[in-house]
């Protein structure tokens, strides 16, 4: 339980940071959160109450003493698209800093209307 | 199921997956290979889309991957809709592919070629899945390809929209994530066909948060009103091949996504009132804001979003006849706002102006373009004898086949949004041909290339040929609407 | 020797071929394409002349799997040859009149494009065609008035939007009709559509009304045809005038009769509020209003064009009234008003050419002398258009006012009076400030009008005192339009009509017009001679007379003026116009969501899931 309300935690933390901060890159930072949030969320799906590694390293264990492995693989996916994101969205920021000189969201705002 | 006599539909996604990663050993030969790996790729598609047809009008092909049965698997299902929506990705993907071996010139063109053919893997892949993180990882290979192909020309305007569109994006991205999470914490399964067979065996509020989620995390990509906000930016600032393939396909894979979780997995009925309005609101305000535009590409964006609303508020009305025409207007939209973006990418780059009143007198110095946007334009507004036409009498046909006034007052508001676009529309079209010109050439001029002319007579062609032939669509699109509003084939076409 | 079905159905795909046919000759050579317009369009006249009397229809293409219909009877085919052959005359016309304008090959395309959507909204059997045809018409005719750039650019614009509002307004009424009987088939609608409720009769009746009521100029849909007939070129605007503004008349004639059938249309609504009486009633306001304003105006077409709203008031009166005079009056003076009005638009755009483009009656004048073939051509127009008996006007008007007072509407009838008195101040405004008067300095050396464009003048100013002498000519068949959509026969003869209460007896009327010439001859001839003074020879009180020239004509009718002008401000306009203002400040004002600011658009995005999440958490409506 503890996990979820921490997993819904960071993502309002996250949105938080997106929604009212200025600098571009603690907008980044934010949406990182926010989306290290929702792994979170998506690894407590698979929980199970003193559970163990889904790895069949030990002949007495079955399936019901396992944690469920279909949401890390869809954590690691979705870890790995967080990556690509992440690195464009940086790569991004370096070419808007050399345009604009400066990284302040308000005054980035030439495009409007 | 079977697939002995004939093509496995996963070679639609396999083999333009394959072709983009020979893009870069292609370029140790040279670099010119790359331009027309995409085509290879598109034409493949095409024709292997266009051979499935007939079969998948008769039965859905379910493809499972891995070996498992379904619903452990992950399994693609070429049903007609799908496979439909592969044909269009695979004909517009061409055309503009044709037109951007010559408009991009500039920079890594051998990124631009792996990335746009990775977008349409994307888009394709969306189409055809049948479990839902499956269509999560295509969807993301589809928006991050457009994030980056937005901000490829690295001037000012690009990068800042590609950067807007990222965050926004993202967040979208964040938002479908939990609906997943939320809903395989719930039903402990992924496979579509297997969620929509127990959804209604829970509580509706424990439904309807992932459902939320869903429908706005996908209508960031889709545009829909509060929510398109990057829509603008975005496709007024990209290389105007990126804008085409983005107004023509991409956002109709954010609406293909939200119309398969609504129609096919939850089943939500009493949504369809909802996306009717919505869809309603989007046009009115899509509209509204190319009305005072000076920008033509701008213009171009919002009046995408527009007819967006319009393609929802088709699906809300969630009548076999709806639907036809909903998919109906999919297929002319994107005709007509491909063929606009590539015919005003030359124009733009003639007049070196994004302003409309610098394509004045365009009529004359570069005719067959000029005719090209005038034929996109007479037939987004609707004019016989363009393909717009037909869909919008579907629409309207749609409509009033369900005998209900307050159906017939929202048409009303529907077709104000039509007037108010021929407004602001036909008023390009007279400073195209009507109005002098103002200013010399910026970059001396040889001719549109024959690149760039043979996908604008093409799409030409095609946007008057259905336009005046509506039937060749008519069975496959019977066919998708049928078989999306029929959940329990679905269902049973996946699950044994 | 001429097969009739194959000429019908072959004339429209020989109408749009020739239209793309022309301008790909247009790019060989000139001439060329000037001798091919002119021929085509001939040989369509003779071909419409070949379908005459009969009455068939064919399948000529499916269209969703839905059979797209032809159908040709007595008044499709009077709207068709009427409509060739104006095009004819407009083409010969073009050919001296467009000769040094630019972008020609377009005008040619879209003047013969749009002579082959008249025809086939003219032939259409059923309601998709009819559209198709109808909305291809209406962008051919916003390229064309647009042609002229400069203001005509707003004058086209403000017309697309406007005709836009009617087709789509027309679409809403078809698939309705649709939806509700399940074909498309005007004939098939025709036997079901009379058991339908009358709300939705009188709603279908709404949607079409309006669709044609705008194409054809009834206030207070009108505010379009001003600009537009002012702005487009003259040859053009003779064929708006007087084939594509009745283009709503044909709609209201099939909506009317051949849809509804009289016996459902005459019988909605009782007494004074049934539906054709107010349709008679605001075609009297269209009649009595415009031909007032046309008084006022500086700019000889839009003298003409305020002109032409009020003369369709009448076509549309008596069609409405709904009696077989009224009906005959009705259908016979869109045929004079084709012919007459189309003739004074091409002898106005005579003048302009050879003017180099003056439309200004306040410059204008003293033409008589140097252009006396065009002077005569806009003589006999306008006594057409006023109703001087010897001309069509004065049969059509007489069948007009004949069914309203038979009928007892003494309103009405004194409403079409007073029409008429405004366009006889109107047209006389027309005449004398353009050819009476002194010439002024700048237009003293002019040339009379080409030979082109006097053929296409003549041709018109003797059809219309043939149909004059001879109305029977046209009123035969007119009569059959009337029997074959149910009304009673009139009693017609070559030289015009007995009905109960005297007959129009054309032939009396020439004769006794000849002998009271020869007697006016006589006295004239042995009384004293006339003496020839100069025309600049004033009176002046005993004061000098001041060098240059008197004008006449500037501030026409002042005394006139100045009590009817404050009646007269164009409101409807100005409304249409506050309409337009206030949506551009709508779109402004909507323009501003997208304020450019990321937080912003982040916020709208968790503001649409929190919009989502609480109306079911409150409400629970899903």
């Amino acid at each position: 339980m503890i996990y979820y309300v921490g997993s819904f935690g960071l993502i309002i933390i996250g949105l938080y940071i997106v929604l009212t901060k200025r600098n571009l890159i603690k907008v980044i930072i934010g949406l990182d959160l926010f989306e290290t949030g929702i792994f979170l969320l998506l690894i407590c799906t698979g929980y199970v109450k003193g559970g163990t590694a889904p790895i069949f390293s030990n002949a007495k264990l079955t399936s019901a003493l396992m944690v469920d492995p279909v949401p890390q693989a869809l954590v690691l996916t979705a870890i790995v698209i967080g990556v690509a994101t992440l690195a464009l969205a940086l790569s991004l920021a370096i070419r808007l800093y050399h345009h604009y000189g400066t990284l302040d969201l308000r005054k980035i705002r030439e495009l409007k209307w | 199921m079977d697939i002995s006599n004939g093509v496995n539909p996963a070679l639609l996604i396999a083999i333009p997956l394959g072709l983009t990663f020979a893009i870069p050993l292609c370029g140790f030969i040279s670099k010119r290979i790359g331009e027309y790996i995409p085509i290879l790729g598109m034409i493949f598609n095409l024709v292997v889309a266009i051979t499935l047809i007939p079969r998948v009008i008769r039965e859905p092909i379910i493809v499972s991957l891995g070996g498992f049965p379904p619903p452990f698997c992950i399994n693609l299902m070429a049903d007609p809709l799908g496979v439909f929506l592969a044909a269009l990705i695979a004909l517009i993907g061409l055309m503009i592919s044709i037109y951007a071996t010559d408009y991009i010139k500039k920079g890594a063109t051998q990124n631009y070629h792996m990335l746009y053919l990775l977008l349409l893997v994307g888009a394709t892949g969306i189409v055809l899945t049948g479990d839902i993180f499956n269509l999560f990882v295509f969807f993301e290979i589809l928006c991050i390809s457009s994030y980056a192909l937005v901000a490829y020309d690295g001037d000012k305007p690009g990068i800042e929209s590609g950067m807007k569109y990222l965050i926004q994006g993202t967040v979208g991205s964040g938002l479908i994530l939990m609906g997943i999470a939320l809903l395989y914490g719930k039903f402990g399964t992924l496979n579509m066909a297997h969620l929509a067979q127990n959804i209604h065996s829970t509580t509706p509020l424990s439904t309807f948060l992932p459902l939320a989620l869903l429908i706005t995390g996908f209508g960031v990509e889709a545009a829909l009103f509060p929510l398109n906000a990057w829509l603008p930016d975005a496709h007024s600032s990209a290389p105007s091949s990126i804008s085409a393939i983005l107004s023509g396909i991409a956002i109709k894979m954010g609406v293909y996504a939200i119309i398969r979780i609504i129609f096919t997995l939850f089943g939500a009925s009493s949504l369809f009132h909802f996306i009717l309005f919505l869809g309603l609101f989007t046009l009115l305000v899509g509209e509204l804001a190319a009305f005072r535009q000076n920008n033509i590409k701008r213009m171009l964006a919002y009046s995408s979003t527009g007819q967006i609303g319009l393609i929802i508020f088709a699906f809300g009305l969630a009548s076999t006849l709806g639907i036809k025409g909903a998919l109906f207007q999919m297929t002319s939209h994107a005709l007509a706002k491909a063929l606009l973006f590539l015919a005003v990418g030359y124009m733009i780059y003639r007049s070196g102006s994004i302003k409309i009143n610098s394509l004045a007198g365009m009529g004359k110095k570069m005719p067959l373009v000029s005719l090209a946007f005038a034929i996109g334009v007479f037939s987004l507004i609707g004019f016989p004898p363009f393909v717009g036409f037909s869909s919008k009498f579907l629409i309207v046909k749609a409509t009033l086949a369900q005998h209900d006034s307050v159906l017939t007052i929202l048409l009303g508001f529907v077709l104000l949004a039509t007037i108010i676009e021929g407004a602001y529309f036909l008023k390009v079209i007279q400073t195209i041909y009507f109005k002098d010109t103002a200013q010399q050439t910026v970059q001396p001029w040889q001719g549109t290339s024959l690149a760039a002319l043979i996908p604008i007579c093409i799409l030409m062609v095609l946007i008057v040929g259905i336009g005046i032939y509506p039937e060749v669509l008519s069975k496959i699109l019977n066919a998708a609407a049928g078989m999306l509003l029929d959940r329990e084939a679905y269902i049973r076409n996946v699950l044994p | 020797m001429f097969y009739p079905n194959a000429l019908f159905g072959n004339l429209l795909i020989v109408a749009f071929g020739s239209a793309f046919l022309t301008y790909v000759l247009g790019k060989i050579s000139q001439s060329l394409r000037n001798g091919f317009a002119i021929i085509i369009s001939l040989v369509l006249v003779l071909m419409v002349a070949g379908l005459y009397g009969l009455g068939k229809e064919i399948v000529y293409f499916r269209f969703f799997d839905y059979p797209l219909l032809l159908r040709i009877n007595a008044l499709s085919w009077f709207f068709a040859i009427t409509i060739t052959v104006l095009s004819t005359l407009s083409i010969i016309f073009s050919l001296s009149y467009m000769r040094d304008t630019p972008q020609l090959d377009f005008y040619y395309l879209m003047m013969l494009l749009v002579n082959a959507s008249m025809l086939g909204i003219v032939l259409a059997g059923d309601l998709i065609s009819f559209y198709v045809f109808w909305e291809i018409m209406s962008w051919s005719i916003f390229l064309l008035v647009s042609y002229n750039k400069g203001p005509a650019l707003a004058a086209g614009l403000k017309y697309i939007v406007i005709s836009l509002v009617g087709s789509l307004c027309m679409l809403v009424g078809i698939l309705s009709l649709y939806t509700h009987c399940g074909t498309f088939d005007i004939s098939q609608l025709a036997v079901l559509i009379a058991s339908a409720p009358h709300g939705y009769i009188v709603f279908i009746l709404l949607m079409f009304c309006i669709a044609f009521g705008i194409k054809n100029g009834i206030m207070p849909l009108h505010t379009w045809v001003p600009s537009a007939y002012s702005e487009s070129p003259s040859p053009f605007t003779a064929v708006l005038s007087g084939i594509l503004a009745k283009m709503g008349t044909f709609g209201f004639l099939m909506i009317f009769y051949i849809l509804l059938g009289w016996r459902v249309f005459l019988y909605l609504g009782q007494g004074v509020l049934s539906f054709h009486y107010i349709l008679c009633i605001i075609a009297a306001i269209t009649i009595v209003i415009p031909n007032f304003i046309a008084v006022l105006q500086d700019d000889a077409k839009k003298l003409l064009a305020w002109s032409s709203i009020g003369q369709c008031g009448y076509i549309l009166l008596g069609i409405a009234f709904g009696t077989s005079l009224g009906l005959a009056g009705g259908i016979f003076h869109f045929f004079n008003h084709a012919i007459f009005k189309a003739l004074l638009f091409l002898a106005i755009g005579a003048v302009e050419f050879r003017t180099n483009g003056v439309r200004d009656l306040n410059s204008l004048g003293g033409l008589v002398n140097k252009m006396p073939v065009t002077f005569m051509a806009t003589l006999v127009g306008a006594c057409g258009l006023i109703g001087i008996p010897l001309t069509n006007g004065f049969v059509s008007k007489w069948l007009i006012y004949k069914t309203l007072i038979l009928k007892g509407s003494p309103f009405l009838a004194f409403a079409a009076l007073l029409g008429t008195w405004g366009s006889f101040l109107a047209i006389y405004k027309l005449l004398h400030n353009v050819f009476l008067g002194q010439p002024s300095e700048t237009h003293k050396n002019i040339k009379s009008a080409p030979f082109t464009m006097q053929i296409a003048m003549a041709i018109l100013s003797i059809a219309t005192i043939v149909f004059g002498i001879f109305p029977g000519l046209a009123l035969n068949i007119i009569n059959s339009i009337g029997i074959s959509l149910g009304f009673e026969s009139l009693d017609v003869n070559l030289w015009g009509i007995a009905s109960e209460t005297g007959t129009l007896n054309t032939i009396n009327i020439f004769g006794a017009i000849v002998v009271f010439m020869f007697i006016v001859y006589i006295i004239f001839r042995t009384g004293a001679k006339s003496v020839l003074v100069p025309q600049d020879d004033s009176y002046a009180a005993g004061s000098y007379i001041p060098e240059g020239k008197y004008h006449y004509t500037v501030d026409f009718y002042n005394p006139f003026l100045r009590m009817v002008r404050p009646w007269l401000k164009d409101r409807i306009d100005q409304f249409y116009y506050w309409i337009s203002s206030t949506s551009e400040k709508l779109a402004e004002l909507v323009r501003r969501i997208y304020t450019g600011d990321l937080g912003y658009y982040v916020i709208y995005i968790i503001l649409f899931l929190a919009v989502l999440i609480f109306t079911q958490l409150i409400w629970k409506p899903w």
